[in-house]
């Protein structure tokens, strides 16, 4: 026996141990997820991938967690199939982004599509997935347009912008009452629909409840410079300072308030950049008690046990902790699972059906939810945001004070 | 808006005028010596990022100290770009123009996915340095000691620059061959050496500015994107191909931006570069100081 023979007869040997595996397993559900996977944002679906990557290993493994498919192998009426993760890549552009949907449903065959951070790209993308009748879920696209185009394939099962924005006003009240001066607000917003939607909300709440707006900038995103912004935002010097950024602006708003020497006094931020560890790893000693809104605060774990198992899983793969958009995302994907499992099948008008049905107990999330439960619009009602202070290099829930871990610094100390 | 607030922007315009001019002044060396538009421009800006980056990272290297370092870089990376790829596409019978172009696009491409592969897309910044987040307060006025630094940079440069093109028989090479490469040939001169240079020049002229903007920018492999259209610009307005003009269109860029932001609703700030370049365009094709 030569050594090609040696090779070959190792190789069909190999063949034939592997052979009863393959045919063991069991049928696989492709989903398709749509993110910048290149361009200014690629890092959020690096980090995306990581915790769609967490939900498939807790759907298709069998895990004691108090969570949707958790405890069973894959899908269980579907004989244990598994998901099978399928990314595109849609570079923050609308385009892009409905050309890969519709790739990925036509030729991958997804079952549903979950995306898209960028909220102008879920518009586009779930335009396609309704016209061939597969659902959509939003994840992390906040946009409170998203779930009012009658769309019947459209799921969100976290906040929108209208409700983290409500819940900062909130908090802004609440602040009042208790003898806090709060006058005036700046709103900082990026001209994409994420940056319009949220000023316009917070234009609306501010005008509503009595708070004046001394400055609202509208600025390009990924600017090389934002010096004259930021001075427009130093002379106003607003109470409470509103960013909806992206991170890379979110760093360079931060770097030039220095260089200006503007400390706003508080900062209240739309997440986005202001819930990624870059922004904090860059300029975190600036940002001594921000404020975010979020879906999601690691110190949940104190209440809901599951966060800090999840949280293990995603750190091993993701080297960091999960934040605001990537639980959105594990949980999106879980809710999925769920649904599937319901209807029995992956056929888009069944999935929508059992989407629809959807009714997840808050106890069974990682989020601070209350329940999961879909209005016809495909929005969750009950995904109750909460704000989350940077203070020590660590994120605590202060509001609502029924999820709250400790007062909030006020104001900021950056 | 107050004095002091538009005195602020100015300052802040001319500061990053100054630096667009630096960035943009490699681009139009090498398209003045051979007619090419680099389109890795901005590619190279975001190598000399990482490159401060990493030597601040890896070793506590200040950017100051590093500046000559990631210009040498750089200077190797232009001249390998040139022998390796532009060399080649300029050998094509027919377009071209349009073989250059989509060999710099390509190349571009390449540099950021290999940015992509090898850093990782995350954000990257150089926290502590010695210039870093340092202003002065000149009564209220603010100027941050990397944006002064930077502009020192730029003048510097500029002034060296023109030694170098008008004292020099590199620089008299470079002013020959551009006039006209055949009769160059006849003297003794090797073209492709010259050119070779020149892109190694072009390439270190961006990579000092990568340097600089390191100390108060975000670093990723997109950073380039931004800068190389206002570059594209800086170029076309101050005339392909002059070094003065690069200087004066970088400055008068940088504060019309900082002027159309104030003025102007910021989402409009653009808009004040591109119509003034839509005017050079029709009233002076050739741009400001163009020799076309």
């Amino acid at each position: 026996m030569n050594r090609r023979e040696l090779l070959l007869g190792g190789a069909a040997a190999l063949s034939l141990a592997a052979a009863p595996r393959a045919r063991a397993q069991a049928a696989e559900v492709p989903v398709g997820l749509i993110y910048p996977m290149s361009g200014a944002n690629a890092q959020i679906a690096a980090d995306a991938r990581a915790a769609y990557e967490t939900a498939a290993e807790v759907i298709n493994t069998a895990m004691d967690l108090d969570l949707p498919m958790a405890r069973s192998v894959g899908i269980p009426s579907l004989g244990g199939a598994r998901l099978k993760l399928i990314f595109a890549d849609h570079q923050a552009d609308p385009q892009k982004g409905r050309s890969e949907a519709e790739r990925l449903i036509t030729q991958d065959k997804v079952c549903a599509i979950v995306g898209a951070y960028h909220s102008s790209v879920a518009t586009t993308a779930s335009v396609t997935c309704e016209r061939y009748g597969v659902p959509f879920i939003a994840a992390d696209s906040s946009s409170p347009s998203l779930h009012r185009r009658k769309l019947s394939y459209f799921f969100r099962p976290a906040a929108h912008d209208e409700m983290f924005s409500e819940a900062m006003f909130d908090f802004m009240d609440a602040q009042r009452k208790k003898g806090v001066k709060i006058e005036t607000i700046a709103l900082f917003h990026e001209d994409t629909i994420f940056g319009t939607d949220s000023a316009a909300t917070q234009t609306k709440l501010a005008q509503e409840r009595g708070y004046r707006i001394a400055a609202d900038i509208k600025y390009r995103a990924n600017s090389p410079s934002l010096t004259a912004e930021v001075q427009q935002l130093k002379s106003a010097d607003a109470d409470v300072l509103m960013p909806s950024s992206y991170t890379t602006d979110a760093i360079l708003l931060v770097k030039t308030m220095a260089e200006l020497g503007y400390r706003p006094r508080n900062i209240i931020a739309q997440a986005a950049g202001f819930s990624e560890r870059a922004l904090y790893d860059a300029v975190g000693d600036r940002l001594g008690g921000v404020i975010t809104r979020s879906s999601f605060s690691i110190d949940l774990a104190a209440k809901r046990p599951a966060v800090a198992r999840v949280n293990e899983i995603y750190r091993a793969k993701a080297n960091r902790d999960l934040n605001d958009n990537t639980a959105r995302e594990v949980m999106a994907l879980l809710v999925l699972a769920d649904a599937i499992n319901r209807a029995k099948s992956t056929d888009g008008a069944k999935l929508r059906e059992a989407l629809a049905a959807t009714d997840i107990p808050g106890e069974q999330t990682i989020m601070p939810w209350s329940r999961i439960r879909f209005g016809a619009d495909g929005q969750n009602t009950s995904a109750d945001p909460v704000l989350v202070q940077y203070v020590g290099g660590k994120w605590v829930t202060i509001f609502p004070e029924a999820a709250a871990i400790a007062a909030p610094v006020w104001p900021m100390n950056g | 808006m107050t004095t002091q607030a538009l005195l602020q922007v100015l300052a802040s315009g001319l500061l990053m005028g100054l630096l667009y001019a630096l960035i943009a002044v490699g681009l139009s060396l090498i398209f003045g010596l051979m007619d090419v538009v680099n389109f890795a421009h901005g590619d190279f800006l975001m190598v000399a990022m990482y490159a401060a980056f990493g030597l601040w990272f890896f070793t506590g290297l200040d950017p100051l100290l590093a500046a000559p370092l990631v210009t040498g870089l750089l200077f190797v990376l232009g001249a390998l770009a040139y022998l390796g790829v532009v060399r080649f596409a300029m050998r094509a019978r027919s377009n071209a123009g349009m073989v250059q172009i989509f060999a710099t696009f390509g190349l571009a491409i390449t540099i950021q996915g290999l940015a992509q592969f090898l850093f990782t897309p995350d954000y990257r910044s150089i926290g502590q340095s010695w210039l870093g987040e340092r202003t002065i307060n000149l009564g209220g006025l603010f100027l941050p000691l990397p944006q002064v630094y930077g502009g020192v940079v730029s003048v510097l440069t500029f002034a060296a620059l023109y030694l170098l093109m008008s004292r020099t028989d590199f620089g008299k090479a470079l002013e020959a061959t551009r006039e006209d490469q055949g009769a160059v040939a006849l003297v003794g001169i090797d073209r492709n050496r010259v050119f070779a240079l020149g892109w190694g020049l072009g390439a270190a002229l961006v990579g000092l500015a990568g340097a600089v903007l390191a100390i108060f920018y975000y670093v990723h492999p997109q950073v380039g994107g931004p800068f190389s259209t206002i570059a594209y610009v800086v170029v076309a307005l101050g005339g392909f191909g002059s070094i003065f003009g690069a200087l004066v269109a970088g400055v008068i860029v940088g504060l019309i931006e900082a002027l159309a932001t104030t003025i102007l609703p910021p989402a409009l700030k653009s808009i004040g570069i591109y119509s003034l370049y839509l005017a050079v365009v029709f009233l002076r094709p050739r741009g400001l100081f163009g020799r076309l």
